[in-house]
């Protein structure tokens, strides 16, 4: 499997505080990895140095064979490397439909998807609203979503800009079953359909096991562990006294 | 963007006739120069809105670049001796400039910062200005300070009734075009940033560009009713910059209802006409002001038209609401 994302020796430390000590890790084209780890073990400064919200102190990222690693955020998303948010910021004064075309007019529509012509603005907003099951909500303020919409709009947003990668930071995190599923279901018809690879965030072995076909576990900024989800049993934490979450 | 109801472009529409016809009612000289500056003032907090309340860029020194219109007019004219057109154009771009310049700055800082910053930039400016001396070309008398420096202008004794319809011509182009930005594409994306910097980012927004684009855009729309205010009044003076216009401009837009752009234009304009117009001395119109603000926010969270707005939104979320 060829690589998409590549990064290699990240660190990052904020004083003495060493939060990402070395870590290097590849997703590759449709693959679906999982990132385990528990809490404070630098999954979620990983995703944020991974996506450009944080520049790492050392080590280098490559997406599709480029070096990305000074590109910022809103760089990557148009270069096809999108990214959720584990507590979703929704823009408070647009409707569900605004925010989703704000995605839409920055992500590189143009790209297309090979098959078919790169369509209109509204066509193409209606048709991420149909895809994420938002439609009927399209004309609600984001802020008035649950929070199992607010995640669905996560996904609108990530998918708007036609990406190669997402990288979903504890998407399945305070969902009832129903959501989680929907969710679940989503994500599996987006890495099916277009070929979309992730790196998934989270606490949950038994999700990593269902939707991962690698996972990396990570424990005080290093990686510890990398097999495959099936195997995620057998391992064992070695960090002392840490939770792993639900 | 969610379009206008109905009833509110009736409104518009009614009020916009009103002003029209008002000169017809036989008004006074002192009331139809009232209106004037009420016309101007509106533009220019309009202008405010586009910055401070559709991109969420909170500028606490928008008088900056009314004020470097009105000087740049004033200096250029009596100083330089450009002809009133030229100096005009010339005021337009170097109040952009200013723009260009505080928006590049604020690109990087968020919140207070921003607040902070043209606050500062807005001050000095003032005290400048305040203190500056400028010397007449023949070196006969001085200029500047609290007297200002006069504009020197193509005509003597203009018509109140043309500089009532030039200023209303272009209060309804410059509401009209600011209404149009706000909600294009471009005005989408500042409503995106001043909703949320991150998620903006994280959906491709190259914030610091954006936010320049908006401090350019209410640079040049603050630059042109320091222009058309310069050739009203026939004066630029230092309270052109002073901290009272540029708090003016926030109050108003509060009022109103930030970044929907026809709330702190009305708000500004019928405030203002009301209480100058009243003959109320000025340290009493900031506490009216102030008073007025407090009153709204209490009945209108969101200022007038925001909450009205907000009422509109949430109806079209229930079911049976109004469609598209």
């Amino acid at each position: 499997m060829s690589e998409l994302l590549r990064a290699e020796g990240i660190e990052k430390s904020f004083g003495a505080s060493r939060i990402l000590r070395g870590i290097t890790l590849s997703v590759g084209k449709a693959e679906v990895v999982g990132l385990f780890g528990p809490n404070g073990a630098g999954k979620t400064m990983l995703a944020n140095v991974l996506s450009g919200l944080i520049p790492p102190d050392r080590g280098r990222i490559f997406f599709e064979g480029r070096e990305i690693t000074r590109l910022p955020m809103d760089a990557r998303f148009r270069a096809g490397l999108a990214r959720t948010f584990q507590i979703p910021g929704p823009y408070p004064t647009l409707t569900v439909a605004e925010s989703v075309r704000v995605a839409l007019l920055c992500g590189d529509r143009r790209r297309g998807d090979g098959e078919r012509p790169p369509r209109g603005l509204a066509e193409e907003t209606e048709s991420v609203l149909h895809r994420t099951g938002l439609f009927a909500q399209r004309f609600w303020p984001a802020a008035q979503l649950s929070q199992g919409c607010l995640r669905r709009l996560e996904f609108a947003r990530a998918i708007s800009c036609r990406p190669k990668l997402i990288l979903l930071d504890e998407v399945f995190s305070a969902l009832s079953t129903k959501d989680e599923a929907e969710l679940a279901a989503l994500l599996r018809s987006l890495h099916r359909d277009d070929g979309i690879s992730f790196l998934l965030i989270s606490h949950n072995p038994l999700l990593l096991e269902e939707m991962c076909g690698r996972v990396v576990a990570i424990e005080d900024g290093r990686v510890t562990w990398e097999g495959k989800p099936a195997d995620l049993a057998k391992y064992k934490p070695h960090a002392h006294g840490q939770d792993h979450g639900p | 963007m969610t379009p206008f109801p109905r009833r509110t472009i009736g409104a518009l529409a009614l009020g916009a006739g009103m002003l029209l016809l008002l000169p017809l009612a036989g008004l006074d000289r002192f009331l139809l120069d009232v209106l004037v500056s009420g016309f101007l003032l509106a533009a220019y907090v309009g202008s405010w809105d586009i910055v401070g309340g559709v991109a969420g860029q909170i500028c606490l020194g928008h008088a900056l670049f009314f004020g470097t219109a009105t000087y740049s007019c004033a200096l250029l004219t009596s100083l330089a001796g450009w002809p009133f057109a030229a100096a005009g154009a010339a005021a337009l771009l170097l109040s952009t400039a200013v723009a260009a310049v505080v928006g590049t700055f604020s690109g990087r800082l968020k919140g207070p910062f921003i607040a902070l910053l043209t606050l500062a930039l807005g001050e000095l400016a003032h005290e400048v200005m305040l203190g500056q001396t400028f010397f007449s070309p023949r070196g006969a008398y001085s200029w500047g300070g609290e007297g200002g420096i006069p504009v020197a202008l193509p005509w003597e004794n203009p018509s109140p009734w043309a500089s009532y319809y030039g200023a209303l011509l272009f209060l309804f182009v410059s509401t009209w075009g600011m209404t149009r930005i706000a909600r294009s594409k471009e005005g989408l994306l500042w409503s995106a940033i001043s909703g949320s910097e991150l998620t903006a980012r994280a959906s491709g927004v190259d914030v610091a560009r954006h936010k320049r684009r908006a401090f350019l855009v209410a640079g040049l729309l603050a630059g042109a009713a320091g222009v058309g205010f310069a050739a009203h009044v026939g004066r630029a003076t230092a309270a052109d910059f002073s901290l009272e216009l540029s708090f003016q401009a926030a109050t108003f837009a509060a009022i109103g209802g930030r970044g929907t752009i026809v709330g702190p234009v009305v708000a500004a304009l019928l405030l203002h006409t009301l209480f100058q117009g009243a003959g109320i001395a000025p340290a009493a119109r900031v506490l009216l002001y102030a008073l007025a603000l407090l009153l709204i926010l209490r009945f209108f969270p969101a200022g007038v038209a925001g909450t009205l707005r907000e009422r509109f939104r949430m109806r079209r979320m229930a079911p049976g609401g109004p469609s598209p």
